[in-house]
């Protein structure tokens, strides 16, 4: 009981911590919007409007989120070894392995909130962008701004909420700030739903692409996989060489189809190699939504099973690798 | 200091290290610095024990290897009859570090908060020590900004506080003293004599002597990472050759006489000066004067005494 307990106070802290920097927040809303923002701006795509917002969604989903992930996972094992934080707390009745899965706990947390706003403000996205409407009053391309303003408000709409709270309640501005970001992007999305895409109040209907839902939870799994892997470098390496490291990986994996799989069935070194490195293409499904085809489910759960086991076998190999670090 | 007797009981020891060494390696495993050099040493349960030595001489690393934060290279150490990094020791131990490191981003309320937390300590309590800590260390007015926008000196004092929340038997105090003001020194001093008339034993490190020596019951001194002295501070301290006599300003024929006497008996003059009030005590009472016409503090606020669990004031203690 006191573990469970243990790890739920480290985690939260871990949390914490991570959306009380700047930075965090500067990457979600940002994303936020971008993925606004892209249907508004976009011109001569040649009728793949809803294409290309999905897809911008889905590449800033994962390109910050990348960034978040990253980030978190440094912070919260690099800088804390080498500032001395992680020695205060080790010399509690706190185990090292626990220690180090609660982090990741933490970190996990953010990565999910983080991808939460992104697949709702990608899902909205994709409403906002030019499609052909027909209805009784006859038919046209229209662009939903409405939604498109909304959503690309809800940033700013939770800085200064958050800028008002700091004001009149001193509640730190950044972790208040994302924490209603995290609001206002559902309160877009909820609001857009009483509305038909020329603005016109409607029954509740969300009118957006549930499609994209489970090519956003193969990101959510691929950044938790970079997460868990950066959290496992970052015992031994400071900040930077593990995002470099990290990026390694990340090239590494998107190209081990082309570089080792096709070499895999004749070389052992070859399908050793692929075998280790994650794939990353197993989680970058965008094009599989073209021309109205679906991600399965069953797909999904086997992609889960993937990298399940990939952030099993980082956090195995980094809570070893933690197990024997010197708190100097 | 603390009674003699709880120093010279025949209770196991607190901390037993035989033939300690640590020998800090490079990226390529080879020997880089030998921190650590065949340490052997106890400290008794009840005792204020300090380890002394210029900087580089062993100590935060003896302290680090006793609380399993780093690994020793040969030797053996046992921190209450078990190896350092036994997780259920640890919840008899606080620990302060040399720098304090906390979390800057949570206010003091919330880092306390945070460890007592760790240590399982229910709501109540827990809010409760957070309390009586922060006015310990006069950070009360403080408790909602972050610590990282905190002075050394407050950032010390809460790194002090957190160390005792679990109401701790051994505290290990690295530095302690270092960054505070004298007022901050004389409270950590007062505090770890009032810790040890509890019984509970403290280890801490410093090389600034005046304050090991207002404080500590047996000191080792490092060098290199070994030991070249060892013993109770008195032991070492004290001139069994010389008496020292403090009595009233006395008239001049008397004092004519005295020395007379003492000329006769010795077979040399003794020297006879008015004695000095040393700085700290001069530095607190102004500083006493002050914060008594003063208004809110932007930093360290006026301490309270004793946090009334530290001090034994209250029943229902421990974790």
């Amino acid at each position: 009981m006191l573990r469970i307990r243990q790890v739920l106070v480290l985690a939260g802290l871990t949390a914490l911590e991570a959306l009380r920097q700047p930075i965090c927040l500067l990457l979600t809303g940002t994303c936020v919007l971008l993925t606004a923002l892209a249907p508004m701006l976009v011109m001569h795509v040649f009728g793949e409007e809803g294409k290309l917002a999905r897809d911008s969604g889905l590449a800033f989903h994962f390109v910050f989120g990348m960034f978040v992930a990253g980030h978190a996972a440094c912070a919260c094992v690099a800088r804390e070894i080498r500032c001395g934080t992680t020695a205060t707390v080790l010399s509690k009745p706190v185990g090292r392995t626990l220690f180090f899965a609660s982090k990741f706990a933490g970190v996990a947390a953010v990565v999910l909130a983080f991808s939460a706003c992104a697949t709702l403000a990608t899902l909205l996205s994709e409403r906002v962008a030019e499609k052909l409407h027909t209805g009784p009053e006859g038919w046209g391309y229209v662009t939903d701004w409405r939604a498109g303003w909304l959503l690309a408000a809800a940033p700013f709409a939770a800085a200064a909420a958050a800028g008002a709270i700091n004001w009149a309640l001193r509640r730190p501005f950044e972790s208040t700030a994302f924490l209603l970001l995290l609001c206002a992007v559902p309160a877009a999305f909820f609001i857009c739903g009483f509305f038909d895409r020329l603005g016109r109040p409607a029954p509740l209907d969300f009118r957006v692409d549930w499609r994209i839902l489970p090519a956003a939870a193969l990101i959510a799994m691929a950044l938790l996989v970079l997460a868990a892997a950066a959290m496992a470098v970052a015992t031994r390496l400071p900040t930077v060489p593990t995002l470099t490291v990290v990026a390694g990986l990340f090239l590494a994996g998107l190209v081990s189809d082309h570089f080792l799989g096709r070499r895999a069935a004749a070389s052992p070194a070859a399908l050793f190699l692929y075998r280790l490195i994650p794939n990353w293409q197993n989680f970058w499904l965008c094009d599989a939504l073209t021309g109205g085809g679906a991600i399965a489910w069953s797909y999904v759960a086997q992609a889960g099973l993937y990298a399940a086991a990939c952030v099993t076998a980082f956090l195995g190999l980094g809570a070893l690798s933690f197990a024997h670090v010197e708190m100097k | 200091m603390s009674a003699p007797s709880a120093v010279e009981s025949a209770a196991p020891a607190v901390v037993e290290i035989r033939g300690l060494t640590k020998i800090f390696r490079d990226f390529w495993r080879r020997p880089k610095v030998r921190a650590v050099d065949g340490l052997d040493l106890e400290v008794r349960p009840g005792e204020i024990f300090g380890l002394l030595g210029p900087n580089g001489s062993g100590k935060t690393t003896t302290l680090k290897i006793m609380l399993g934060l780093l690994f020793p290279s040969g030797g053996e150490v046992r921190v209450f009859g078990r190896p350092p990094h036994d997780i259920a020791t640890k919840r008899r131990i606080g620990y302060l570090p040399e720098e304090s490191a906390l979390y800057g981003y949570l206010t003091p309320r919330e880092t306390l908060d945070f460890y007592g937390r760790l240590f399982a300590l229910p709501a109540a309590p827990r809010r409760e020590r957070a309390g009586q800590l922060l006015r310990m260390v006069g950070l009360a007015h403080a408790a909602e900004r972050p610590v990282g926008e905190f002075s050394k000196g407050m950032s010390r004092r809460i790194g002090l506080a957190q160390a005792l929340i679990n109401d701790p038997e051994l505290v290990v105090l690295d530095e302690p003293t270092a960054g505070l003001d004298p007022i901050g020194c004389r409270q950590i001093k007062d505090l770890m004599l009032a810790l040890a008339r509890r019984g509970k034993t403290i280890v801490l490190s410093s090389h600034l002597l005046a304050d090991v020596e207002d404080v500590c019951d047996r000191i080792v001194i490092l060098y290199n990472g070994r030991i070249r002295a060892q013993g109770g501070v008195t032991d070492l301290l004290e001139k069994k050759d010389l008496t020292r006599i403090t009595v009233p300003a006395v008239p001049a024929e008397t004092l004519r006489a005295v020395i007379g006497m003492l000329r006769e008996s010795t077979g040399r003059a003794p020297e006879v000066e008015h004695p000095t009030m040393d700085l700290e005590h001069f530095f607190l009472q102004v500083v006493e004067e002050a914060h008594r016409s003063s208004q809110a503090p932007s930093g360290v606020g006026r301490a309270d005494g004793t946090a009334r669990y530290l001090d034994g004031r209250e029943a229902g203690r421990g974790n």
